[in-house]
């Protein structure tokens, strides 16, 4: 009787039941999105911890979604190491970043820019740390989320989806696929309940329907959120 | 300094070799591996090398010795502006006023250790209310007092031979039983005066404190320079480190004496004089906030000595410092910053400039241009940039104008099919055009931007170059330019 009472986290704040989400230690930054915070231990993108994002190509969005994230940055560097492409500043700039705090990290071999996201984030001068990398080892991500544990900064592991299958000591991980004016997101490993359906975010504003929002062109909803719906089409 | 004679030659960060110091022909002191081989004090060399054929075997150098103490010195005023040598190869420092600012005796006990230890000494640290009084102390095996009387007790106890003008009258002291300064104080003081002389009472007087005392203090030189002759040739880089750090901790006493905090630090390094005489190669540390403090040097010395290749053996070192700038104190703000003090952001950046190279850290440098390529500028983060001159080549309002996240480096010419174009899928407007018309000094650029969608929704941004044929016929050509991340 007493056993069914007692909620686990009266015992000790890190503990959850399977069935709910965890409570998070550090502070979490809002993302932006209504839809996805509820689904986010903390209800946010977590500090002082990495995320991994496993993104279907590049150009599904994945630096859009974090715009909300730089708006709030104020005035510490954000760290892209290692980017797929040029990154474009005055897109990044529109985002609500100052051109001047955008530091791009190109170096010629990987295991320099694993060194230099690490030193980032051990120095802990940086508000968003953003790694692309096309293949890691367990090792090197674990030693990533400690490096990240000492700091305040979000730190973002970006991978391609292939690697989505494998395991990984990351404590959140999320898979990134475009979807029709905004982008569908499925949780792979969350501290909290498994969640199977994908959430769709859309990226707002979302310029490609500014123009073309005619009435056979709605964004669809996708199913089974049950309850998450009106925030969603709202 | 106890092994001082010793580890002017061979540092104690060298490894343990075999190494004793003779003086007129006997053994003085000895490394521990020495001892450990059976070589005993007094020894002489045809002992020692019979015992150890491979010793290193080093004449004692007084000029050696001193000049390693002018050293230390120097690393010391970073403690304290008082500094004085005293004899026996010892130092004395006044650090009455030094021991709030580094947070206590003990603290301040531990820094002076370790810093010795990082220069290549072992050392005696010890602390009392007056100079004469720590001398002795150390100089029978070290120990801290506060007070007074607490040293007196401390002092009376040691044996009368710590006194160096009672060495001399060892074998009369024997005769009379007395043994400790304790007995040494209680002889009748006229009378010892007239069979010791003067300097053992006024050692004993400025040892009690009843009598003042007098130094010369270490007079820091107007111009730094710091040699290190290494002890053998070395030809791995990063072992070059512990000499170099031994340079840069002298660097920061030096700064902090003078008030001056550096610019530009240069390491040389000097290679063996063979048959080709060979210009040292110096590395080269700029930065970008003026430091006096070591840690931050050595921490990018690290990086730029990892990645040198030697391309001779090294035996010396030498540091210069190229450019000066008055110390500025730290600005401390009241309540610590969640993400650390700008001068930790511009020392994360040297950091990672100094491993990867300055033109792989790059920062947004726009250029007020049509042709989104030239827009999107990059420099070096070293490069300084005025907030105001950015704000200046920024378009007047960023939602003028729809840019994609990345761009590729290089247009990706795209198929046409079903007079589509065509990448990895069938490619559908969504928005646009936007016309670029720019530069006609140089390539012109006539290009109509749209953003494109492909089947599974991602995002791209194309162009249609507009070429005008000889016949005046407009004929299509689709580039990739850009994604939208």
């Amino acid at each position: 009787m007493l056993l069914d009472t007692t909620s686990p986290e009266t015992i000790h704040p890190s503990l959850w039941r399977a069935s709910q989400l965890a409570r998070s230690g550090t502070r979490c930054v809002d993302t932006g999105y209504p839809s996805l915070n509820l689904q986010l231990p903390g209800g946010g993108w977590p500090t002082s911890s990495l995320t991994e994002m496993h993104v279907s190509s590049t150009g599904a969005g994945e630096v859009r979604l974090l715009a909300p994230v730089f708006l709030a940055a104020g005035k510490r560097p954000v760290m892209l190491i290692q980017p797929p492409h040029v990154p474009n500043a005055l897109a990044l700039w529109a985002m609500g970043l100052n051109p001047s705090q955008v530091i791009w990290v190109q170096p010629d071999r990987n295991a320099d820019a694993l060194w230099a996201a690490e030193q980032a984030l051990r120095v802990g001068a940086c508000s968003v740390v953003m790694l692309w990398q096309s293949h890691t080892r367990n090792e090197t991500v674990r030693r990533l989320n400690l490096a990240a544990q000492e700091t305040e900064a979000l730190c973002f592991l970006l991978k391609p989806l292939a690697s989505a299958q494998d395991a990984s000591p990351a404590p959140l991980r999320l898979a990134l696929r475009p979807a029709l004016g905004g982008i569908d997101l499925t949780i792979l490993k969350r501290r909290g309940a498994q969640l199977d359906s994908s959430i769709f975010l859309p990226m707002s504003p979302s310029f490609v329907h500014r123009q073309n929002a005619s009435v056979d062109r709605r964004p669809v909803a996708p199913t089974g959120i049950g309850t998450l719906r009106p925030e969603l089409v709202g | 300094m106890p092994l001082l004679a010793l580890e002017h030659f061979a540092p104690n960060w060298s490894g343990d070799s075999v190494s004793v110091v003779l003086e007129h022909e006997r053994v003085l002191v000895m490394s521990r591996a020495a001892r450990a081989a059976g070589i005993k004090p007094q020894m002489r060399r045809g002992g020692v090398l019979m015992l150890t054929p491979d010793a290193q075997i080093h004449d004692r150098s007084p000029t050696g010795e001193e000049a390693a103490l002018q050293a230390v010195a120097l690393a010391l005023l970073q403690y304290t502006p008082l500094v004085a040598l005293a004899e026996e190869s010892t130092l004395l420092i006044d650090i009455g006023a030094s021991l709030a600012l580094f947070k206590g005796i003990r603290a301040l006990c531990r820094r002076v250790k370790a810093d010795l230890r990082d220069l290549g000494f072992s050392a005696r640290v010890s602390c009392a209310p007056t100079a004469r009084g720590a001398w002795m102390l150390a100089r029978s095996g070290g120990g801290r007092v506060v007070k007074m009387e607490s040293m007196a007790r401390r002092l009376d106890v040691l044996p009368a031979l710590v006194v160096p003008s009672a060495r001399a009258f060892s074998a009369w002291f024997e005769g009379i039983g007395c043994e400790t300064i304790a007995q040494l104080r209680r002889l009748p003081r006229p009378g010892l005066q007239r069979r010791c002389g003067r300097p053992l009472l006024d050692t004993l007087d400025a040892a009690f404190g009843t009598a003042p005392e007098f130094f010369d203090w270490v007079v820091p030189a107007e111009k730094f320079e710091a040699k290190l002759e290494l002890f053998g040739r070395i030809e791995n880089a990063e072992l070059l480190l512990a000499g170099a750090q031994r340079l840069v901790i002298q660097l920061c006493g030096w700064l902090v004496s003078k008030h001056l905090a550096a610019e530009r630090v240069t390491l040389l390094l000097e290679h063996e004089r063979g048959r080709t005489a060979r210009p040292p190669s110096s590395i080269d540390i700029v930065l970008a906030e003026p430091v006096y403090q070591g840690d931050h040097i050595i921490r990018l010395m690290k990086e730029r000595l990892g990645k040198c290749e030697l391309e001779a053996p090294v035996i010396g070192l030498a540091l210069e410092v190229a450019q000066l700038r008055p110390m500025a104190p730290p600005n401390e703000s009241l309540f610590a910053e969640p993400g650390g003090n700008p001068e930790d952001q511009v020392r994360m950046l040297e950091l990672l400039v100094s491993r990867l190279g300055a033109d792989k850290v790059r920062r947004a440098k726009p250029v007020a241009d049509h042709r989104p390529e030239i827009a999107n500028g990059w420099t070096t983060v070293q490069e300084a940039v005025r907030e105001a001159d950015i704000a200046n080549q920024l378009p007047a309002d960023a939602t003028s104008s729809l840019r994609p996240t990345w761009l590729l480096a290089k247009p990706i010419a795209l198929l046409l099919r079903d007079e589509r174009p065509f990448y990895s899928s069938p490619l559908r407007m969504v928005q646009g055009p936007e016309r670029v018309e720019a530069a006609w000094w140089d390539t012109t650029a006539a290009r109509d931007y749209f953003v494109a969608q492909g089947q599974s929704n991602e995002l791209y941004w194309v162009f249609r170059e507009r070429v005008t044929n000889s016949e005046g016929e407009v004929e299509p050509r689709w580039f990739l330019h850009g994604l939208f991340g």
